[in-house]
């Protein structure tokens, strides 16, 4: 079976035919998307196809709708979960809309589904703007992860990126358009409320869009002012950095002698309104940080000696100082930080001038190196069920151990956003790419954790979590039904 | 190439997050010139980066893929410019290039490639040991009555087929260069091709035929340094030879210097110094062969430690390739300003001949070129500089097809323009 020649010479005339594709090679590079294992469940498309404008989009879906073909979407490739379940379904690669509008004045941006943050970022720092780059790092697309979840560490201040969705083009899984925000009353991204029932829940469906519920084309999002001075960058590209202003911007490493210590004093510091990026620093995630340049076996030749000395009980906090505006206000936010310190007792260094890893590129794919696969466990709620929720992945952890390599109780992440009031609690977990399977049900006892102890994941599967979080795969069915009726939007 | 267990190994630790597209994230300045890949930023299917290629490996490998068209299309227009290589080493270490190498060596194996254009140069290399097929007896018309090199001398200078026969006046500058310097140098009488495209293509039975001649040519000549101004040339005596011959760079009976190695040093020493100043505002572009590829090679039979720890490597990462020589030279030139691209160093985009893509897509090659002439237009230069004789071809017909007015030289006719 493929995809019916009279289909596919249908979207030839839409998109032109140097712009899809059925020979196998191209379909098979497009079977897998990224941090996904390969397995059965990912279906080879039936052809690829590049669109270069929500017209060409919107024609596409009608044409997988009027030959009941499935589809789904995917863009920068750097993708979580969008790959064609169904045998010779339509890979509609976004990458091609890489549109980036800037406006400067209203502090917002419009951009593609193939737009990556960081060519937006260079574009916004430029302007002495930011946007937030995801942990995943700067090869992500803005869209998606906007349309998403959107947490970064610079979400300590500026808060999770959906809630910076502004105006949203939304192709629907029949193909007809629906606009949302302001744009839904004249050609403008400048809000995402209103009019009428505010529609971006439907987007985000439980945990996220993947591409279930037709095609978002085009958004506004939120943007912030920044520093004016450049970031330059510097260094080889296995460890480089950007250079940062040393009058407006100070790293502090802090070192907490117990872990209620540090909690205490990361509540503290959001109540103070101060810093850009607070999180606690697993001991393995600095280790894997240092690892880029030295390899899986650098890795392991200083973890070996340096991991049993860690103390269990020992909490290392990062923290970004920011001189929001003024030299002067950077100076209140370092005397703020040590009081604060002080009174919890812990030992304050000051760290390099410069970013690695939270204003472009980002750590999580150097993980790789370390093992080989890994798995990591997120769950979004507060600082304190993040504790508790890190004590309970380690109790489940130590039943997989070896296969699950040693990691001394150490490598659970908290990284508050909004000044403290959500937390992210990020559980990573390494293989070697034969023990996967550990790996696997290491997640899945995770998940049932997760499911009953509160806290929201991403990805969640729908049989673990729907019974305990209100049957939403059944209402999700419903949405669907009503706005797919053919079954053909990324169907699973 | 690799061997089959090590190509599986290495293609199956891709996870496809898409790094190998892009400049290093921290050293992206603008949308504009973001990307890393030629081919990706082109053609933007999957199959089309290295990503998709090595996905593409192991589908083949395992007998689900064959070679289509498109994989033969993709595979082939690939500039093998490593920029995906360096990339992936921030975060996987993989040996991308390496797998990519290795599927076209597998292509040519099966008899599936490589392309015409490609297996001419072969024929030519055959019957004439070099790749235009042109006389070898007039592989030293370059040479003006006005050089003369030594008999005998510690430095040799190897030419190569481009500079050989398609552009003396940039073999006549190094050696006038060298003649300044005051070094004594002396040229194969009977040099062949480096094999260069050979080794590119796949075709590792000819390239081998031209490494093993070469070698012993400069053994046998008693030279112990080697001095090439062609990067190609470089590149090759210093990585794919010692490579095919499972030894590394530093076992080989030579040592290579690009001539900006070899002037830069002397300069450092206090022994040399541009006298002749040179009004003139350029901007640089590091060929990947002088670049990112150049780092010595290390031997290394595949022996891993659980996890996945591969021990006694030597990692080749980009770093140690010949950066900042060709720099120094520029800003030691009274008068010259030099005005950096964005994309420098291991991250600096590829002037799109390399990999046998100027032979067999000559118009793909052009429009790399021209990605690149666009992005020196922008630093406001007036000329762009590299030291690869196919790199100042490709870019200098790239500028002249966009009418952009931008001119462009061999670092070797700056360095004579600065010598009085």
């Amino acid at each position: 079976m493929s995809i019916p020649r009279e289909a596919y010479q249908t979207l030839q005339s839409i998109v032109g035919p140097e712009w899809v594709s059925d020979d196998p090679a191209i379909c098979e590079a497009d079977r897998y998307c990224s941090l996904s294992s390969p397995s059965d469940e990912q279906r080879r498309p039936g052809c690829s196809i590049e669109p270069a404008s929500t017209e060409e989009v919107q024609a596409i879906v009608k044409v997988a709708n009027r030959y009941k073909i499935p589809y789904v979407c995917t863009s920068t490739f750097y993708s979580a979960g969008t790959y064609a379940r169904k045998d010779d379904s339509i890979l509609i690669d976004l990458k091609r809309m890489n549109e980036i509008e800037i406006d400067e004045k209203n502090l917002y941006a419009i951009v593609g589904p193939g737009v990556a943050f960081s060519a937006l970022q260079a574009d916004l720092l430029k302007r002495g703007l930011i946007t937030f780059v995801p942990g995943c790092g700067g090869n992500s697309s803005v869209l998606a992860n906007t349309v998403n979840m959107g947490d970064a560490p610079i979400g300590w201040r500026y808060g999770l990126g959906y809630q910076r969705l502004l105006g949203v083009e939304w192709v629907l899984p029949d193909g007809e358009m629906l606009k949302m925000g302001s744009l839904s009353m004249s050609d403008d991204y400048f809000w995402g409320e209103g009019p009428g029932p505010d529609l971006r829940g439907l987007l985000r469906g439980c945990a996220g869009h993947q591409s279930r519920l037709g095609i978002v084309t085009k958004i506004g999002v939120k943007i912030f002012p920044f520093v004016s001075e450049e970031l330059e960058p510097m260094g080889w590209a296995f460890h480089s950095f950007m250079k940062l202003p040393p009058n407006r911007f100070k790293w502090y490493n802090i070192r907490f002698y117990s872990r209620e210590d540090a909690i205490n004093a990361m509540f503290e510091i959001g109540r103070s309104e101060i810093g850009l990026v607070v999180m606690t620093v697993p001991p393995i995630f600095r280790s894997v940080a240092r690892t880029r340049g030295v390899g899986c076996g650098g890795f392991w030749e200083a973890w070996k000696e340096n991991g049993p000395k860690i103390k269990p009980n020992q909490e290392d906090l990062r923290v970004l100082l920011y001189g929001i505006g003024s030299d002067k206000r950077l100076e209140y936010e370092e005397k703020v930080l040590l009081d604060i310190v002080k009174d919890f007792g812990g030992s304050p260094r000051e760290a390099p001038c410069r970013d690695e890893t939270n204003f472009m590129a980002a750590d999580a794919i150097c993980a790789n190196v370390v093992g080989g696969r890994f798995s990591s466990e997120v769950s979004y709620e507060s600082i304190n069920q993040a504790v508790r929720y890190s004590r309970v992945v380690n109790e489940i952890t130590e039943k997989y151990k070896p296969r699950i390599l040693e990691d001394y109780g150490t490598t659970n992440w908290v990284c508050p956003y909004e000044l403290g009031y959500i937390a992210k609690m990020e559980c990573l977990r390494m293989s070697s790419v034969e023990n996967r399977d550990a790996l696997d049900k290491w997640h899945d006892d995770v998940h049932k954790f997760c499911a009953t102890g509160g806290g929201s994941t991403i990805f969640p599967e729908d049989e673990i979590f729907g019974p305990v979080w209100g049957n939403y795969p059944e209402k999700e069915a419903k949405i669907r039904a009503l706005f797919d009726p053919n079954h053909v939007s990324a169907p699973q | 190439m690799l061997k089959v267990e090590e190509y599986k190994h290495q293609a199956e630790t891709c996870v496809r997050c898409s790094y190998c597209k892009f400049v290093d994230l921290n050293w992206v300045k603008s949308s504009r010139f973001s990307r890393q890949c030629p081919i990706d930023t082109r053609y933007r299917f999957n199959l089309y980066s290295a990503h998709g290629l090595l996905h593409s490996a192991l589908a083949e490998l395992s007998g689900k893929l064959e070679f289509t068209p498109k994989l033969m299309d993709a595979l082939w227009h690939c500039t093998l410019c490593g920029g995906c290589d360096t990339k992936c080493k921030r975060n996987l270490d993989v040996e991308v290039l390496q797998v990519i190498e290795t599927l076209r060596c597998r292509c040519v194996e099966q008899g599936k490639g490589p392309l015409p254009e490609h297996k001419m140069l072969a024929d030519n290399v055959k019957s004439s040991h070099n790749i235009y097929g042109a006389d070898p007896k007039e592989r030293l018309n370059w040479l003006p009555p006005d050089i003369k090199p030594a008999k005998k001398a510690d430095i040799l200078y190897f030419v190569g087929d481009p500079m050989s026969y398609r552009w003396p006046e940039l073999a006549q500058a190094t050696a006038k260069i060298l003649g300044k310097a005051g070094a004594k140098f002396m040229v194969l009488e009977d040099e062949w091709s480096s094999g260069h495209e050979l080794f590119a293509t796949g075709q590792l039975a000819p390239a081998k035929e031209m490494a093993d001649h070469n070698t012993k040519a400069i053994k046998d000549s008693g030279a112990k340094t080697v001095i090439t101004s062609d990067a190609e040339c470089y590149k090759t005596l210093k990585v794919d030879y010692p490579k095919i011959m499972e030894k590394s760079t530093e076992d080989m009976p030579y040592t290579v210097l690009h001539i900006t190695e070899y002037i830069d040093q002397l300069m450092q020493d206090g022994k040399f110094k541009f006298n002749r100043r040179v009004p003139m505002k350029v901007t640089y572009h590091d060929p990947c062969n002088l670049g990112r590829l150049a780092e010595p090679w290390y031997h290394w039979e595949p022996k891993y430690e659980p996890p996945n720890i591969a021990v006694g490597k030597t990692w080749r990462r980009g770093e140690k390739g010949v950066y900042e020589p060709p720099r120094n030279i520029l800003k030691g030139i009274r008068g010259l300003e030099l005005i950096e691209m964005e994309r420098i160093w291991d991250n600096a985009w590829c002037c799109g001949y390399g990999g046998g893509v100027g032979t067999a897509f000559p118009d793909f090659a052009l429009w790399t070129a021209g990605e690149r002439i666009e992005e020196a237009i922008t630093t406001g230069a007036e000329a762009i500089v590299s030291s690869c004789p196919h790199c100042k071809d490709i870019l200098g017909r790239a500028a002249d097809a966009n009418n952009t007015g931008i001119k462009v030289y061999d670092i070797t006719e700056v360095m004579l323009r600065a010598i009085r």
